[in-house]
């Protein structure tokens, strides 16, 4: 298995070099690059960013693993995260988890995560990244449902 | 009741444009930026009184003096990986007024003699960050920043990958080095932070988004908000069991139970308040009856035993369980612990375990002498604030709602 | 410049670091992550003191002494804070000193039973991590017994610069690790295991071999190359066996190889127990040999000053030529601690004047009719036809036609040795003596 960044990201990384004073501080662009790409960030990918950046693999492992919205294994579905944090728990996040798990665990992935910064908008939810807020199991039929 | 500085056009339709941008003021402080010296414009910061937003609530002025009399190249970092629960303040600015923080950063880099700015924005906040760099497209098309600028300048965007310590400044750095996130060292003396050991200002999206109307309107006019120590307004912002959750900018000072009455509409569903964490997760709870008592300024909740933090405030109503609501707390310091210290590490982890045999109801007197003493164990060790916060966050919990804690020991 | 710790007066350098001040003096300073030639990284905790005047306990590890700073290290709130912090390294470490390795050696063990944590009020399940990980170049790790302190990650990273090694993960959860499908592979891969303050780090080649609290140490300096390495040489004897030397450690010398060994010659101590195990050849037959014409000695370059001394003296009173010649390697060296000459002593060969010219030897040897080997390589398996040879050897010879007299290898003497760079040093004998006699004793013999 290889990796190459497409031609777009080639182009991208290109524009980023001249932005930061060492090349080092590409991993996370790289990293999100590499992930938006595959969908997952492979090994063969950390090897391509270790070579590229002139760092040892360990390093971009060391830091990829350190951050948690990197995923090593490609997913099969898409994936809902759910918000269980303070603010959202108060309005019934578990209730939304238990009930996304009983209805939508065939055909997606269901995460649990800490606090995404939409307090006002508890409980909250995500799909492929994108934030609902104020969900209900209503919202969130009409929501899943469309993809 | 509410003070609209910073946050003047969120309500305007698409105000994250240029266009309606220009049409609503933004850029307006650079004519005014550019007929003074850098120098004077630290002098008027520093009267101002301008003070963090992201916290810590240190005086902006001095920092900036700092970055600014460090030999080297100078970079501004505006800290937006914002992550403290109960905190989503930032996240309107990049997302309805992603022009007044260009505009910030161009009079702050003004100022401290920088040509490069980073703004981290954390990962979740794709969406939003999405927002802020179409606005910087433009402002680079419009020549406001780039090498063709007035005073030129880049701007770039760097995303986060997902951890709440990156936060700190200095892991924040750490991450914007291409490293793991983990806290440095404090410096002994006072200096300015380093990025890649150049001089660096790092400052939240909120402290660099007021700098254009203290530009524009001088120091004066910012102080006639809030009080003496504590001058200007915040986005303060409810969340839980509130009627009406959301950011309203107030000026410092008001008092807190009057804010959420009035603002917010009370506590949700008619019910009565048991009480408030103050300003983000990581300040200590603070009963109802103190509430009544708390104005929103630091030394106001500073003498009540708590802190203003971010000024986002998480209500909890009567019915709420006070060690559900200590667990899930500790279960996020527990996920978000950088690992680097022994205390925190190894604390935050106990705690939440422990905390556990509390919800199931199978803790023993054992346990609640384990909460006492990791906490003290978790407090002024360690390298950052993190587990000392966390340490703050458990004695509040058992400082005022011990009970709740005796009732779960078998 | 002086500061006073636990109020003893003790003079040290403005900017100093207060924690080496402290190792320096001989005190007491419990400390996991702190290493004196890897610098501090502040992350253990372990080695806070009471400063008079600060709010709060400091590490000692970056905190810089200046005039009359006044130190407390031993007072009942220092004692429950490294009491506090020893208990949270604990929490999840397995506590199986009895199967572990380090035993003996171990910070977490030592400080352990100073701190006296004997009851363990843990009420909730460990967590559980990976156990006898290979990592390669002989490293086993055992992720639960780790206490994060990144001595080995910052070896790694920034002696070597291979980086092999990094911390997978974040918060309890983290842990050391090689990248997926990589090893820990480079010439100095072991001293990973020796900079491990605990268990988690073991040598496959010593581990389960021998507890550390059976061992005695001797003072000693490598012999694999001209850099002059100090070490320190663990052995023992049991009821059963001989003398066997388990380990090379390295032994911290600032000027000459801090506190590191390469790999090659940390493990070149397996040679010091292959001494001479047959008969040697009877001394009067030697004296006899002696006077014949045309003699050529060749003496190995890792003798010792007082080695080369005696054969230098026995060479002029018998009349033999005597040559030394250099191992050199071009492919051994590499800018750090190994150098191409792989020779432990050819300065004292030089400050000796014993000729060290290849042509000259190849001259003298097909000439020579009575060749005498010192425990050169060279000559050592050589077979020299019609020529009479002596060989006296360290190490084990099979029986050959020409004569052998064993003698003690570098463990079991005293001598000197002068590196590289011109550094005199002496290595010492090990308690128990070789049934060989030293080359001194033996070529006193001759007199």
């Amino acid at each position: 298995m290889s990796f190459r960044f497409n031609q777009e990201n080639t182009i991208k990384i290109a524009s980023l070099l001249n932005r930061y004073p060492q090349k080092k501080a590409l991993i996370l662009p790289l990293l999100w690059l590499a992930q938006k790409q595959e969908g997952f960030i492979s090994d063969a990918a950390m090897k391509n960013i270790s070579e590229f950046l002139e760092l040892p693999l360990m390093h971009v492992y060391s830091v990829a693993s350190f951050y948690t919205m990197f995923r090593f294994a490609k997913n099969e579905k898409k994936v809902i995260e759910v918000c269980r944090t303070l603010s959202c728990e108060l309005n019934g996040s578990e209730d939304i988890k238990k009930y996304i798990q009983s209805n939508y665990s065939d055909r997606f992935e269901i995460v649990e995560v800490e606090c995404m910064g939409a307090c006002s908008g508890a409980p909250m939810c995500t799909l492929e990244g994108k934030y609902f807020e104020n969900v209900t199991p209503q919202k969130i039929d009409k929501v899943f449902n469309d993809n | 009741m509410i003070t609209k500085i910073v946050s003047k056009n969120f309500e305007i339709l698409n105000s994250h444009t240029m266009a309606v941008a220009l049409e609503n003021g933004r850029y307006a402080s650079l004519e005014n930026l550019f007929l003074q010296k850098p120098r004077e414009i630290i002098d008027t910061i520093s009267q101002s009184g301008l003070r963090g937003k992201g916290g810590g609530g240190a005086h902006a002025g001095s920092k900036w003096q700092l970055a600014a009399d460090t030999q080297g190249t100078k970079y501004l970092v505006v800290n937006a990986d914002e992550s403290e629960p109960g905190t989503f303040k930032d996240r309107q600015i990049l997302s309805k007024d992603p022009h007044l923080l260009i505009e910030g950063i161009i009079c702050t880099c003004y100022a401290i003699g920088s040509h490069i700015s980073y703004i981290y924005v954390r990962g979740e906040y794709e969406e939003f960050s999405d927002i802020l760099q179409s606005a910087i497209d433009e402002a680079y098309e419009k020549n406001i920043i780039g090498s063709g600028a007035q005073y030129p300048l880049d701007i770039t965007v760097h995303r986060g990958g997902g951890a709440y310590i990156c936060g700190e400044k200095s892991a924040l750095l750490e991450s914007l080095e291409g490293n793991r996130g983990h806290p440095r060292l404090k410096p002994h003396t006072p200096q300015a932070e380093s990025y890649f050991g150049e001089p660096a200002l790092v400052n939240n999206v909120e402290t660099i988004a007021s700098v254009p109307f203290i530009v524009e309107n001088g120091a004066e006019a910012y102080r006639a908000y809030g009080t003496e120590k504590s001058p200007g307004t915040l986005l303060f912002a409810l969340s839980g069991h509130v009627e009406k959750p959301g950011v309203y900018e107030a000026e410092f000072g008001l008092g807190m139970w009057e804010y959420i009455h009035t603002l917010g509409g009370g506590v949700k569903n008619g019910k009565m308040l048991k009480a408030v964490i103050p300003g983000g997760a990581s300040t200590p709870i603070l009963p109802a009856h103190l509430v009544q008592e708390a104005k929103l300024d630091y030394e106001s909740l500073k003498s009540l035993g708590t802190e203003l933090g971010t000024g986002g405030m998480i209500l909890l109503d009567e019915d709420a369980s006070m060690v559900k609501a200590l667990k899930n707390l500790l279960r996020f310091y527990h996920h978000e612990s950088c690992g680097q210290c022994t205390p925190c590490r190894e604390g935050t982890s106990w705690v939440d375990k422990t905390l556990d045999k509390f919800i199931a109801k199978t803790a023993t007197t054992e346990d609640l002498k384990i909460l006492k003493s990791v906490s003290k164990s978790m407090n002024g060790k360690t390298i950052c604030v993190f587990a000392p916060a966390a340490s703050g966050v458990i004695n509040g919990f058992l400082k005022h709602f011990e009970n709740e804690f005796l009732e779960c020991i078998q | 410049m002086r500061i006073t710790i636990d109020d003893i007066s003790i003079e040290c350098e403005e900017g100093e670091l207060l924690i080496d001040v402290m190792l320096n003096n001989n005190i007491n300073i419990p400390h996991f992550c702190y290493h004196q030639d890897l610098g501090a990284d502040g992350n253990c905790r372990m080695c806070m003191v009471e400063i008079k005047g600060a709010k709060r306990p400091q590490i000692a590890c970056d905190t810089f002494v200046k005039e009359n700073l006044e130190v407390i290290t031993k007072s009942e709130n220092i004692n429950e804070v490294k009491r506090s912090i020893l208990e949270l390294e604990l929490l999840n470490h397995p506590v199986d000193c009895p199967i572990c390795d380090q035993a003996g050696e171990c910070k977490l063990q030592d400080y352990y039973m100073d701190y006296g944590l004997y009851e363990s009020h843990l009420t909730t399940p460990k967590t559980k991590k990976g156990k006898a990980i290979e990592l390669g170049s002989n490293v086993m790790l055992d992720q639960e017994r780790c206490v994060l302190c990144t001595r080995c990650t910052r070896f790694t990273s920034e002696i070597t610069k291979t980086g092999e090694l990094g911390i997978i993960g974040r918060g309890d959860s983290a842990r050391v690790g090689v990248a997926p499908g990589h090893e820990l592979n480079n010439p100095y891969a072991m001293n990973v295991v020796e900079l491990c303050p605990v268990g988690a780090l073991t040598s496959k080649d010593f581990r389960f071999k021998q507890r550390v609290w059976f061992l005695d140490t001797s003072k000693s300096i490598c012999h694999g190359c001209s850099r002059g390495c100090n070490i320190s040489i663990d052995y023992n004897e049991t009821k059963y066996t001989r003398e066997k030397i388990h380990r090379f450690r390295a032994r911290r010398n600032a000027r000459i190889n801090q506190s590191f060994l390469c790999d090659y010659g940390r493990l070149s101590y397996k040679e010091l127990n292959n001494s001479f195990k047959g008969t040697s050849s009877s001394i009067e037959d030697l004296k006899e040999l002696l006077k014949e014409d045309k003699k050529l000695a060749l003496a190995s370059p890792s003798l010792s000053l007082e080695q080369l001394q005696a054969i230098q003296t026995l060479c002029q009173t018998h009349n033999i030529k005597l040559f030394c010649l250099a191992y050199y390697d071009e492919s051994f060296g590499d800018g750090w601690l190994k150098t191409n000459d792989k020779s432990a002593n050819l300065a004292s060969v030089k400050k000796l004047g014993i000729c060290t010219c290849q042509e000259e030897f190849d001259a003298a040897l097909q000439e020579a009719e009575l060749i005498l080997n010192f425990d050169h390589t060279l000559l050592k398996h050589q077979e020299f036809g019609n020529k009479k040879s002596v060989q006296f050897t360290s190490t084990h010879l099979p029986p050959a036609c020409g004569y052998c007299f064993g003698f003690a290898n570098f463990a079991h003497d005293t001598g000197t040795l002068i590196n590289c760079e011109g550094i005199t040093q002496k290595f010492y004998a090990t308690r128990f003596r070789d049934k060989n006699p030293s080359l001194s004793e033996l070529l006193e013999q001759l007199r």
